[in-house]
């Protein structure tokens, strides 16, 4: 068995793939971390302070399984929803009734997003409780207050794409909201909603920020976000005194 | 070649284990002039505590997703109205505050003053002290619960007395619209703001502490008034107990 390991460890292919050794050393537990894309934005060592469970709850991490989970449950819920009036509404009935696990792949999903409005709402709240905004990490709450709008944002335009009663009262109750901004509310709400009422337009539009524009934007100022923590030395918790 | 300083100006010694490395003229990071520090690799640590979070995470979210299917209701139906029509579940404080003064200013201004003020919030309170605490002091503690306090009796009597006695409605007729419907309201919301920034005052508060209050203030604000408006408005957007509304309704039927 040992000899089945070191000989696909030693093997060109394996070699081509993983720049480190076994991570039981000092040297190969940074390697794994810097060598490798989606684990180099955590840093080589941490501050045992940052650690402490109820110093940050997981929330942060929490935020991210949960965009995650949704990614992975929205791209499979894509597959059988079309965004047509005609259409989208017998689509999910279909998706609950005909498909296997459809109607747990849809609970999945809508579960998920509510949970995942309350953990980043929480999280800023533990970011702000704990005076992790101040400087140098300015720049990194400008990003997380970003995040939690763009949140709020594929929850919206996510409510809409079942096309029940429930989406579209709730949609329009919403998008009258920036019809009130004064001089430019009209305009503003017909460039949402792409006309005068909720339409096959507004479901264009949503269903294009919700699957592409949105969780786009999500990524990439997650990326920076995280990246940004690092750089800044790490949780705030690092520089307490305690 | 010739050029060349005779003396190297960080010269290679054979005895010295360290080197000048860089000249720090302004700290970029938090790390810098710290003691020993106090750290482990993150490998495999850190990794493990994340899949442990995605494990609970994922068993959470099956038992959610098993025990309550996500709402559908019939086909969109422009011609009929839902009673009551709501927006999602975390806009309800905004649909809440709809229902007390004018739209563009309950709507529109304050929620713009108030993501304005989220973002300022480092510039305002840009003292390095106090950070990686949780309240900062202990005092700033108190701070905040008192304020959560104040909070959580004063916006659920305004949202009550407005209710009750809307000036929108006792004022018409007797002064210009614009006085009940935006002056009135915004007078009413600067005086529940400032009243306890003001008795903090006079306890020489740091600018962290009043960052403690308006947060504090906000954020339970924005939860009182979403539960207001999720739990408690029910048909004809009325206030009623949430376990007692009329027509069958039930304010989950919103999730």
């Amino acid at each position: 068995m040992s000899a089945l390991v070191e000989a696909l460890t030693n093997s060109r292919i394996w070699r081509s793939i993983f720049r480190h050794g076994w991570p039981d050393n000092p040297l190969d537990r940074s390697l794994v971390m810097t060598s490798n894309i989606f684990l180099h934005l955590h840093p080589v060592k941490v501050n045992r302070k940052s650690l402490k469970w109820t110093y940050s709850f997981g929330l942060g991490v929490l935020s991210v399984l949960l965009f995650l989970v949704l990614s992975v449950t929205g791209v499979l819920l894509m597959f059988y929803y079309a965004p047509a009036v005609e259409h989208a509404y017998t689509d999910i009935v279909e998706l609950q009734t005909q498909i296997p696990f459809g109607q747990l792949l849809r609970n999945l999903h809508r579960w998920g997003a509510h949970l995942m409005v309350i953990v980043v709402v929480l999280h800023m709240a533990r970011v702000f409780y704990t005076g992790a905004y101040k400087p140098p990490r300015e720049f990194n709450w400008i990003m997380g207050v970003s995040l939690l709008l763009l949140t709020f944002g594929a929850s919206f335009t996510g409510y809409l794409l079942p096309w029940d009663q429930l989406a579209f009262w709730a949609i329009t109750v919403g998008t009258s909201v920036a019809s009130y901004a004064p001089g430019l509310g009209d305009q503003m709400r017909q460039l949402m909603i792409g006309g005068p009422e909720i339409g096959q337009e507004a479901l264009t539009r949503f269903y294009a920020l919700h699957i592409m524009v949105i969780p786009a934007l999500i990524a990439l100022i997650t990326s920076v976000h995280i990246w940004r923590v690092r750089k800044d030395g790490g949780l705030a918790a690092n520089d307490s005194e305690e | 070649m010739t050029d060349l300083p005779k003396k190297d100006a960080f010269p290679k010694d054979g005895t010295k284990t360290y080197s000048l490395v860089e000249l720090v003229k302004r700290a970029p990071t938090t790390m810098i002039e710290k003691g020993p520090d106090n750290t482990v690799f993150a490998f495999p640590l850190v990794a493990l505590i994340e899949l442990l979070l995605s494990l609970g995470l994922g068993a959470v979210l099956m038992l959610m997703s098993l025990a309550r299917n996500a709402p559908l209701e019939e086909f969109a139906n422009p011609n009929t109205t839902t009673d009551p029509a709501k927006a999602p579940w975390y806009f309800m404080g905004l649909q809440e505050m709809l229902e007390h003064g004018h739209p563009t200013l309950m709507a529109v201004i304050f929620p713009t003053i108030m993501v304005l003020f989220v973002l300022a919030i480092p510039y305002l309170d840009n003292n390095r002290q106090g950070s990686g605490r949780w309240f900062t002091s202990e005092r700033g503690k108190k701070i905040s619960w008192y304020t959560a306090l104040y909070s959580l009796v004063v916006m659920p009597a305004f949202i009550l007395l407005d209710t009750n006695f809307p000036p929108r409605e006792l004022l018409r007729g007797v002064v210009p619209d614009f006085i009940a419907q935006v002056m009135v309201p915004s007078v009413i919301m600067g005086i529940i703001v400032l009243l306890p920034v003001l008795i903090l005052w006079r306890q020489k508060p740091t600018a962290r502490e009043v960052m403690l209050v308006l947060f504090t203030l906000l954020f339970t604000s924005a939860i009182v008034f979403t539960v207001v408006g999720f739990f408690f408005r029910g048909p004809g957007f009325e206030l009623y107990w949430p376990w007692n509304m009329p027509d069958g309704y039930s304010p989950f039927d919103n999730l």
